[in-house]
């Protein structure tokens, strides 16, 4: 799948993100390395920062057009 | 025989560290499994896996319980982690070292243990 999806899903879910960047690590389109910084995980666990992005693109992440997905994820303060 | 969710449940209840993976220790499948099993070895991790790959329904009922979606899923005294990026992140940040610390004391055992799930009679 594109990158390009990848991050038009996140950018809904995270309108006010300070850095928002998705890559394909591999060029093979299904290895991606995902990274998000905003507001909205001031204060949020770890874990729970990336369950957030992991919901977003759970239906590719159970279908298998993303085999493998990195996370950063970052608060603002 | 229990069902597969109970099985489950069990290893991630009783178990000190426990590591759902794609592969075993001694054959690692992917990527983010290798990173999960590194960081929890530089900790001084005890870590026991369960193989993801041998039946699809292993991981839809792990995140039926665990409420996360991908591959590998690391608990400690029966908290979920996260994966790979956090088990790293917390490594890095010196925060894995002392949560292994407090639920397993720091003169905790290191062995590495397989379970295989019992899959012969599940509906």
């Amino acid at each position: 799948m594109e990158a390009e999806r990848i991050r038009v899903l996140l950018e809904r879910e995270f309108p006010d993100a300070a850095e928002l960047s998705v890559e394909d690590r591999t060029g093979t389109g299904d290895h991606f390395q995902v990274t998000v910084s905003s507001a909205a995980f001031d204060g949020v666990p770890l874990i729970e920062q990336h369950r957030r992005v992991n919901d977003v693109l759970v239906e590719h992440l159970r279908d298998g057009s993303i085999h493998e997905l990195r996370i950063k994820t970052k608060g603002t303060t | 025989m229990k069902e597969l969710r109970e099985q489950i449940e069990d290893v991630i209840e009783q178990e000190p560290v426990a590591v759902f993976m794609k592969g075993t220790p001694q054959m690692i499948m992917c990527g983010n499994s290798h990173r999960a099993l590194s960081a929890l070895h530089a900790a001084g991790a005890p870590v026991t896996t369960v193989d993801v790959l041998p039946d699809p329904r292993i991981r839809q009922e792990l995140s039926a319980v665990s409420g996360w979606p991908t591959i590998p899923q690391v608990f400690v005294k029966g908290e979920l982690i996260g994966g790979a990026d956090i088990t790293e992140e917390l490594l890095e940040s010196g925060a894995l070292q002392q949560k292994l610390d407090q639920a397993l004391g720091t003169d905790r055992a290191r062995e590495v243990k397989v379970v295989a799930l019992d899959l012969e009679r599940v509906a």
